[in-house]
């Protein structure tokens, strides 16, 4: 009795793993995949884990209000789907970049892939994804030198950023149009006289990128710009005293600083502080992050900063709806404001789904060649005729860049930008400082 | 001023403080290697630790930050013991090998652990002596670099007696110089092994603090590159000898800011090595090591 419960036993649990069994083979065929994944490569780890953490926020930002609105339409399946982002740490090095990369492609199986940040580690990563032939949106990698290399095939790369030569014609452009003629006025300097800009950068294919454009501008436009010095520094380093200490003994009118936010900060209160340089220092674009203003504090008041996407001086105008509230839904989320490597991110996955949608199809060379004849309007930051589209020849998105001016509230206890160049744009005057002394005369 | 005394002075005062802070750090590191001849590479993430406790401290107490040595020195003593007790006794004499994955298990450990309570994002805490500046002739020296040069000679000073002039130090000396001879005259050298782990900690913490204090920024991933550079100070000096981890991390600053003043801040941490390869190539055994280390 006991033996022939057993067995009734065993067979009722065939027969019902039987009938769970044949469940599964007849439902419904999955036909195709159920999800759209976007590779999200971005410095989560490392010196840039700042901006890395902006980057992954301001595209899952973007990939919930995608997916709360439906997912994005794919023709080819008939239906909607949603997207799923995939962290790509790229450990803020050129290794962590290769090998994040490689995940993401390879074992992820990612559709497109967005962010990427230092120049120097998406180009150590560009071959892996020349090679797969995945689309990529990138967000940051400035430097013309990764967006226009001859060695491997870009054409599945897409730069959603100005390149080094646009950002660097923008500040140059205030330095020769507003900055020069400020200080000759105030200090009664000649017309003849020639800026004095100490460059500062960081010794990466970014900082270089910089530094040459600049170079470039000067000689090609013949600027009234003398560069007094140049200084490199290793990335991610913190203590600029002794670099400080050399360019104070050239005496320049205003630093121009290549830097990550991380070195801004540092740089921007040492300079100050502990070496004593009263000069106005020019940043870069991609520190005009809330961490810098919190983190700079006194010491960044009077500085400038040639930008895109200000979290704290929003332009008049058609984008200005936009990105309050991509500013407010971002706080919301997370508690606090994001920076311009997360606007562009948050932009990239947007124009990833437009991509999807246009070409009807999750096939990665269709996906490209729909980037590549993409319109999206443009949405937080201010684009070249309104549209986000991309150059035929090395598929770059063009700006309206603008400049800011950061000045201290009390209330606040940090320093707060407002828009100073160009004329469009501004929302007050460039003043300099009164703790300001000018170069050699 | 291009080129003057004035500006050599200048870039000669920040080696000195950068040179401090390296030899807190590579003493510490001489110490521990000297008694228990053990590589410890989580050596930096000590120093990591001290700027978040002086950081945390801070913004809870608002105490001057310099009083805050007095809590980050002991917490990293006793951090120090925990990690020789549980993780490098079992360890003792088996290998370099277990010496080495167990430091780098304590590095992701730490790493991580800071990262997981404060975020691994960018730090950075102001002095309240951070606008005061001295200028003694033409060179123009903060006061809070004066004073972390000064709170660093008063350590070394408080270590020299210790070491010297101490029951315990004495032993610590005996321990670090002949290990067999020491037991067999009653030291305890497993508890000296203790002790000086927690002081080597205990050094980097306060390295730790007057790192913060100098209003240099720090995340949890900042002890790697110091630590390697403690260990190449300690190597230049002599494996074991203080005085050449003094010597040692004092030539390390100063060679690195000239450095970068001549030839550009990318040559700053390539010239330590260079330095490195240099002394060992005319003295093997360091600057002040001596045959057999």
């Amino acid at each position: 009795m006991r033996h022939d419960c057993i067995i009734y036993t065993i067979l009722g649990l065939l027969l019902i793993a039987l009938v769970l069994m044949s469940g599964c083979t007849q439902a419904p065929a999955a036909t195709g995949p159920s999800e759209i994944k976007i590779g999200v490569v971005a410095s989560l780890t490392g010196p840039a884990s700042t901006t890395g953490k902006d980057i992954w926020q301001s595209a899952e930002l973007a990939a919930d209000e995608i997916n709360a609105k439906g997912g994005v339409p794919v023709r080819e399946l008939g239906r909607s789907l949603p997207v799923r982002l995939v962290q790509g740490d790229d450990e803020s090095t050129r290794e962590g970049g290769m090998k994040a990369v490689t995940k993401l492609i390879t074992q992820d199986q990612v559709h497109v892939l967005v962010g990427g940040y230092s120049s120097a580690v998406v180009s150590a990563h560009q071959s892996i994804v020349a090679d797969n032939k995945v689309p990529y949106i990138i967000s940051g990698a400035s430097s013309s030198a990764v967006s226009r290399r001859k060695d491997l095939d870009t054409s599945y790369m897409f730069f959603h950023r100005p390149n080094t030569d646009d950002s660097a014609e923008a500040s140059i452009q205030f330095l020769t149009e507003v900055f020069r003629p400020a200080i000759n006025a105030k200090f009664g300097f000649s017309d003849g006289r020639k800026l004095r800009v100490a460059v500062i950068y960081q010794d990466s294919p970014f900082g270089k990128g910089q530094l040459d454009a600049v170079k470039s501008l000067i000689a090609t436009k013949n600027l009234p710009i003398e560069v007094v010095a140049e200084e490199p520094f290793k990335m991610g380093e913190s203590d600029f005293r002794t670099v400080l200490t050399s360019v104070k003994s050239k005496n320049p009118d205003v630093i121009y600083a290549v830097t990550f936010l991380n070195e801004l900060v540092p740089m921007t209160q040492q300079a100050r502080r502990d070496v004593g340089l009263n000069t106005v220092i020019m940043a870069i674009e991609n520190n005009d992050d809330p961490d810098y203003y919190s983190g700079v504090g006194m010491y960044g008041d009077g500085m400038v900063m040639e930008s895109r996407f200000s979290p704290y001086a929003v332009p008049a105008g058609s984008t200005e709806a936009a990105t309050r509230k991509f500013l407010s839904d971002f706080d919301r989320k997370y508690g606090g404001f994001a920076g311009m490597m997360g606007a562009a991110t948050y932009e990239s996955v947007y124009i990833a789904a437009a991509a999807i949608e246009q070409a009807g199809s999750l096939d990665r060379a269709k996906i490209r060649d729909a980037l590549a004849t993409i319109r999206v309007p443009q949405m937080m930051e201010i684009m070249k005729n309104g549209t986000i589209t991309f150059s035929p020849d090395y598929r770059e998105s063009k700006f309206d860049l603008y400049v800011v001016q950061l000045a201290m509230d009390q209330k606040l206890g940090e320093p707060r930008p407002v828009i100073v160049w160009p004329g469009n744009l501004k929302a007050g005057d460039f003043s300099i400082p009164d703790w300001y002394t000018p170069g050699s005369p | 001023m291009d080129g003057g005394i004035a500006v050599l002075g200048q870039v000669a005062f920040w080696g000195l403080y950068s040179g401090c802070i390296y030899i807190l750090l590579a003493t510490g590191l001489n110490l521990i290697f000297g008694v228990m001849k053990v590589v410890n590479f989580a050596h930096g993430e000590f120093l990591m630790l001290g700027t978040y406790i002086t950081f945390f401290f801070f913004v809870l107490s608002g105490f001057n930050p310099y009083l805050l040595l007095f809590l980050s020195i002991p917490i990293l003593i006793g951090a120090g013991i925990i990690v020789e007790r549980l993780c490098f006794r079992p360890i003792l004499g088996t290998g370099k090998l277990n010496e080495i994955f167990i430091s780098l298990g304590l590095i992701y450990i730490f790493q991580n652990g800071v990262a997981m309570v404060f975020t691994d994002e960018w730090r950075s805490m102001k002095s309240p002596f951070a606008d005061l500046t001295i200028a003694v002739g033409p060179i123009q020296l903060p006061l809070d670099y004066i004073i972390i040069v000064a709170v660093t000679a008063i350590i070394l000073v408080c270590l020299s007696v210790f070491l010297n002039r101490t029951t315990t130090g004495k032993a610590i000396r005996a321990s670090s110089q002949n290990r067999k001879g020491a037991m067999l005259m009653g030291i305890n050298v497993e508890r000296m092994d203790m002790l000086t782990f927690g002081i080597g900690a205990g050094l980097a913490g306060a390295a730790g603090t007057l790192w913060a204090v100098s209003g240099q920024v720090f995340n949890p991933y900042m002890g790697s590159v110091p630590a390697i550079k403690g260990f190449a100070i300690i190597i230049l000096g002599g494996l074991g000898s203080i005085p050449g981890a003094i010597i040692g991390g004092l030539a390390i600053g100063m060679v690195e800011n000239f450095t970068a003043f001549f030839l550009g801040g990318s040559w700053k941490d390539a010239i330590s090595f260079i330095l490195l390869i240099v002394v060992l190539l005319v003295k093997p055994t360091g600057l002040f090591g001596e045959e057999g280390e």
